[in-house]
């Protein structure tokens, strides 16, 4: 809302300076946006939270002034002469859409002279339109700027027709025909529907009710006789009459935010005495009035003690008296400790005690409330989840990785190329979140890919990268209440190769004190090169996945050099992460190594085989290390390989003896040989 | 024994050799190469010249000078190694150490400057008592709107200010029966939470009062992504309720976390505002140099709020309030456009 200096200063004294009001309205919850200066005016803009239409006009900013510098209001009283009653021909309303529509008045003005504006009130629309529209902006006529004028003053919209060019000099508020059609007076054709207020005349619509009027009927120089519109529309219809027609007007935007109820008939009194003051005419005596009149506000009681417990400091009662009466709320009883008030017209956001309370806080300053109390201190804990997941970030900033943040939703393409987590369609967002990006995500990994890529165009190596996000997955089969569940995931996307990447993943483990090994599935998905991906599984559940990209899926994203990624339930982690170790006694007697290289064939695979040595160490074996796995078709032949691997060996409770290690030694040899057919290689 | 046999072993054993002496980084350690490789007893040139004796006598001839050529390739390795390591100069030989050239790193990752912000504020309201209450990012009209006081007619709910979900119709025709559910499931609306807020109510549900948490997260609103918007972004949240907590608890809580949070003493100030959940609200701005910066809402819980909980709105008051993290983040580090956070360029990530 832009208001003028010298247009408020018609209905309170300014005695003090522009920066000093600018600060005080700020304060107060007038948000100063900026000001300018328009000749010998000061337009100063000012933000209006939405439940404050009543700062929409003139007089409500001035009333704020008032209340906070304690300086006498002057409202306009409009004055009216009048003449002969409107005929029963002369105009007829009739109110079909009262849910869009709860009144609608008209008055009816004879003969006046349209011409050219005073320079007064050029002057006072000026410092306003041109600040918020245009450096070129000019005034129309004395008629449709009076309308306007009284709008900015008491921020009740008001519309002139053209009474001899409405057809049977009959107005009718209704819904719009589907497909209906309107000129409106910006000269633009609107298509209408069902949902749209319109006000038509016998024939056609005339104007969109609210919004904006129409072409056919708008005030020209040949206009004589007036019908003032002056009616209240429902908020919600308007807001979205404007939102689906993309047209938005300073009426429009105070309806939809709701105008004061008593303004429709004072501000067409308003109107109609200015009119006739400056384009002469005979104001028809009486007005019509359809629909259901403002209701009475209902009292509200104010306990005085309230506003310590709320605000916690006292306002002294003369001024939370002072306050809410200037503010406009008459005061009905004054008993011990409590105010009973009825709340203006103009304030419906004041219903409740608390609502009171706030607005002698407002006034009162909120600058007055302390900063320096004492809050008792309490406990708090860090939570679980905070605990692992600093542990995660610790280890993988460590391992060199850095972390990303990427959106919540893909598009279509990137969504559907890989779900592991869910066979069905992912949820979708009825209005994009990026460019196309409609559905939430089932996996992290092609979010990390594309950041892959992002990089890579930039010539950035090594890109090692991880995020811990949601992912959003449909479960239809859970009904209406648990049709969808969240997942935290962590995952990974790196240049490093398999079995880095799986030792990053067990180091992790390790960081979550988790030390059940990672089992192995094999699986099989296009998403992923044959044979180079699994699944990851941690006491026999899903842990996760691991791979390198296929050669076709980094096509897709456009990916230039190999790209492993990983994908880890973060709830299977936390569901297992030991986060609080029990120190265990550590033996104080020496190791003794063996390292040995069997001979098997390949379809051994190591896990199995280190189980077995495993088993055959039995209780001094302290760690198995896996050195090398080496394949040599000349030295081995084809299908064979050699394992070679390191036994550390110790004894808690003495030193293991040379002789104890070689029977060791043995029976691992011998378990190899029955369960694997490996043989020793010397 | 084959004599091309033989001659491979020999080959394979002299280059080996060759290449472990000449990774021998000090006199013991090729030492112990010399008497695995040449040891006179058990050495692995020994163990091959063993095989000579079980030689065709025909081939003998040959196969003792290609033993003794390899032999001799093998002396001259150890002794250019021997030479090569008493060249070295020891580390202690200032003259040959140069300080000054680059040492060698280990790659160390970067938190993401969101998440160090997300941590750092989680911390400071975790020494005022506050703990960390985590929600559904997916959420249900309750919890985003009506619990908040946020009526139906309210513009906040418009369709177009929300991204409001739905399950993809699928193609599959043995998918029939999933779809039906699929669109039973939601005859309610759901959407992607616009605050975080929605925690404090389903924290608020569960516990009776006291309460003291903040909780942080991702909320979504549409809005095209600029300098200053982006439609996914991270908010912290606080809540306190309790019997006698006022206004002026509020404005101390904030004072001393943006103390902390700027490592210096501020103040903090207060704007009349309107939210739906709070009354009074405000904007609260921070002192930051010489100017104020706004830094979020906040207010003291609306009692209808309280009454959707189930709480007594005469018994309790609370205080709430809102901050928006990559502002908080943005600001300290002179982030001048928020699309920086998820573009995730690493040059970008890894300045912090």
């Amino acid at each position: 809302m832009i208001v003028s200096w010298n247009w408020l200063q018609q209905y309170v004294p300014l005695e003090m300076s522009p920066a000093e009001l600018e600060k005080r309205l700020t304060d107060c919850g007038l948000n100063h946006e900026g000001s300018e200066k328009v000749s010998d005016d000061l337009a100063i803009d000012l933000e209006v939270t939405s439940n404050r239409p009543d700062c929409l006009g003139h007089l409500g900013v001035a009333r704020e002034i008032a209340v906070l510098y304690d300086l006498p209001l002057t409202e306009p009283d409009p004055q009216l002469t009048v003449g002969l009653p409107i005929g029963a021909d002369e105009a007829t309303v009739c109110l079909d859409a009262s849910d869009l529509c709860s009144r609608y008045t008209a008055r009816v003005i004879r003969g006046v002279k349209v011409g050219p504006s005073p320079e007064w009130l050029v002057n006072r629309l000026r410092t306003i339109y041109q600040t918020k529209q245009n450096a070129n902006w000019e005034p129309i006529n004395n008629v449709v700027d009076i309308t306007n004028y009284v709008l900015l003053e008491s921020g009740q919209p008001l519309h002139a027709f053209d009474l001899n060019r409405v057809e049977g000099r009959k107005i009718v508020v209704r819904r719009a025909e589907k497909n209906e059609q309107l000129v409106a007076i910006n000269h633009k054709t609107y298509t209408l529907d069902s949902e749209m207020c319109v006000i038509a005349d016998q024939k056609r619509p005339i104007a969109l009710g609210g919004v904006m009027g129409g072409a056919e009927t708008e005030v020209s120089l040949e206009t004589t006789d007036l019908l003032i519109e002056s009616a209240m529309f429902a908020p919600l219809a308007i807001r979205s009459t404007a939102r689906k027609l993309a047209l938005f007007s300073d009426s429009s935007y105070r309806f939809e935010r709701g105008p004061d109820p008593r303004s429709v008939d004072w501000a067409s009194r308003r109107c109609c005495e200015l009119i006739l003051e400056l384009a002469g005419g005979e104001l028809a005596e009486g007005m019509i009035d359809v629909g259901t009149p403002p209701a009475a506000r209902d009292p509200i009681v104010l306990r005085l003690p309230e506003i310590e417990r709320l605000l916690g400091i006292e306002v002294p009662s003369e001024q939370v008296d002072r306050i809410l009466v200037a503010l406009g709320n008459e005061l009905e009883g004054n008993a011990q400790k409590t105010l009973t008030v009825i709340p203006p017209t103009w304030r419906r956001d004041l219903s409740r005690e608390v609502d009171l309370i706030e607005e002698v806080a407002r006034i009162y300053g909120y600058d007055k409330i302390p900063e320096d109390r004492q809050v008792p201190i309490c406990a708090s804990s860090r939570s679980r989840e905070d605990r692992a997941k600093d542990r995660l970030y610790h280890a993988l900033t460590a391992a060199g990785f850095d972390e990303v943040v990427t959106p919540s939703a893909v598009d279509v393409k990137t969504g559907s190329i890989y779900s592991p987590w869910s066979t069905h369609a992912p949820i979708q967002s009825k209005v994009p979140m990026l460019r196309g990006a409609d559905r939430l995500r089932t996996s992290l990994i092609p979010s990390l890919l594309s950041v892959r890529r992002t990089n890579e165009n930039v010539g950035v190596d090594p890109i090692e990268i991880f995020e811990l996000a949601s992912v959003y997955l449909a479960t239809p089969e859970g009904g209406s209440e648990k049709w969808h569940t969240e997942r935290k995931m962590l995952g990974f996307c790196s240049g490093r190769d398999f079995f880095e990447m799986k030792g990053m993943i067990e180091a992790l483990l390790l960081a979550l004190g988790i030390h059940s090994p990672i089992q192995i599935k094999d699986m099989s998905d296009t998403f992923f090169s044959k044979g180079h991906c699994a699944e990851l599984q941690l006491r026999g559940e899903c842990l996760g996945f691991l791979g390198e990209v296929s050669e076709s899926t980094r096509k897709i994203f456009g990916l230039r050099s190999p790209a492993f990624v990983a994908e880890l339930s973060f709830s299977v982690l936390l569901a297992a992460a030991e986060l609080i170790p029990k120190a265990r006694s550590l033996s104080p007697y020496p190791t003794i190594g063996r390292d040995f290289n069997f001979e098997v064939e390949e379809k051994i695979r190591w896990s199995d085989f280190a189980a077995t040595v495993e088993r055959a160490a039995g209780e001094h074996l302290e760690s198995i290390e896996h050195l090398e796995t080496y394949r040599d078709k000349k030295r081995l032949g084809a299908g064979r390989k050699s394992l070679v691997l390191k036994v550390v060996l110790r004894k808690a409770d003495g030193t293991l003896t040379g002789e104890e290690a070689e029977g060791i030694s043995q029976s691992i040899d011998a378990a190899c040989s029955k369960e694997h057919g490996a043989s020793l290689r010397t | 024994m084959a004599l091309d046999e033989f001659v491979a072993e020999l080959d394979q054993l002299a280059e080996a050799a060759a290449e472990s002496f000449s990774l021998a980084t000090d006199a013991s350690m090729l030492e112990e190469l010399r008497v695995k490789i040449l040891g006179a007893k058990s050495g692995q040139l020994k163990s091959v010249q063993k095989g000579l004796g079980k030689m065709d006598p025909a081939d003998k001839p040959l196969a003792g000078k290609h033993f003794n050529q390899t032999k001799q390739r093998i002396d001259e390795a150890y002794s250019f190694a021997q030479q090569r390591l008493a060249s070295v100069p020891s580390q202690q030989d200032s003259a040959c150490f140069d300080a000054t050239e680059p040492g060698r790193q280990p790659r160390i990752g970067h938190l993401h400057p969101i998440t160090q912000t997300v941590q750092e504020l989680k911390d400071i309201f975790g020494r005022l008592g506050f703990s960390v209450a985590e929600g559904p990012e997916i959420e249900d009209e309750r919890h985003n709107f009506d619990a908040l006081n946020i009526d139906p007619s309210h513009p906040a709910r418009d369709p177009l200010d929300n991204f409001y979900l739905q399950t993809a119709h699928s193609g599959a025709a043995s998918l029939d029966d999933e779809a039906k559910t699929v669109d039973c499931a939601l005859e309610s609306p759901w959407l992607l939470r616009s605050q975080t807020s929605t925690v404090q109510i389903r924290v608020m549900e569960e516990n009776p009062p006291p309460i003291r948490i903040v909780s942080l997260g991702r909320v979504y609103r549409p809005d095209t992504a600029d300098a200053t918007h982006y439609p996914m972004f991270h908010q912290i949240e606080g809540l306190l309720v309790d019997t006698n907590v006022t206004m002026a608890d509020l404005k101390t809580v904030l004072r001393i976390f943006c103390s902390s949070y700027l490592g210096e003493e501020v103040h903090v100030r207060f704007r009349p505002s309107f939210f739906p959940f709070t009354e009074p609200s405000v904007e609260v701005d921070m002192q930051w140099g010489e100017g104020w910066v706004e830094m979020g809402g906040a207010g003291m819980v609306d009692p209808n709020v309280f009454r959707a909980v189930g709480y007594d709105p005469e018994k309790v008051t609370g205080f709430a309030f809102g901050l928006g993290v990559e502002r908080l983040c943005a600001r300290r580090f002179g982030i001048t456009d928020i699309r920086e956070f998820f573009k995730n360029d690493v040059r970008f990530l890894e300045q912090f």
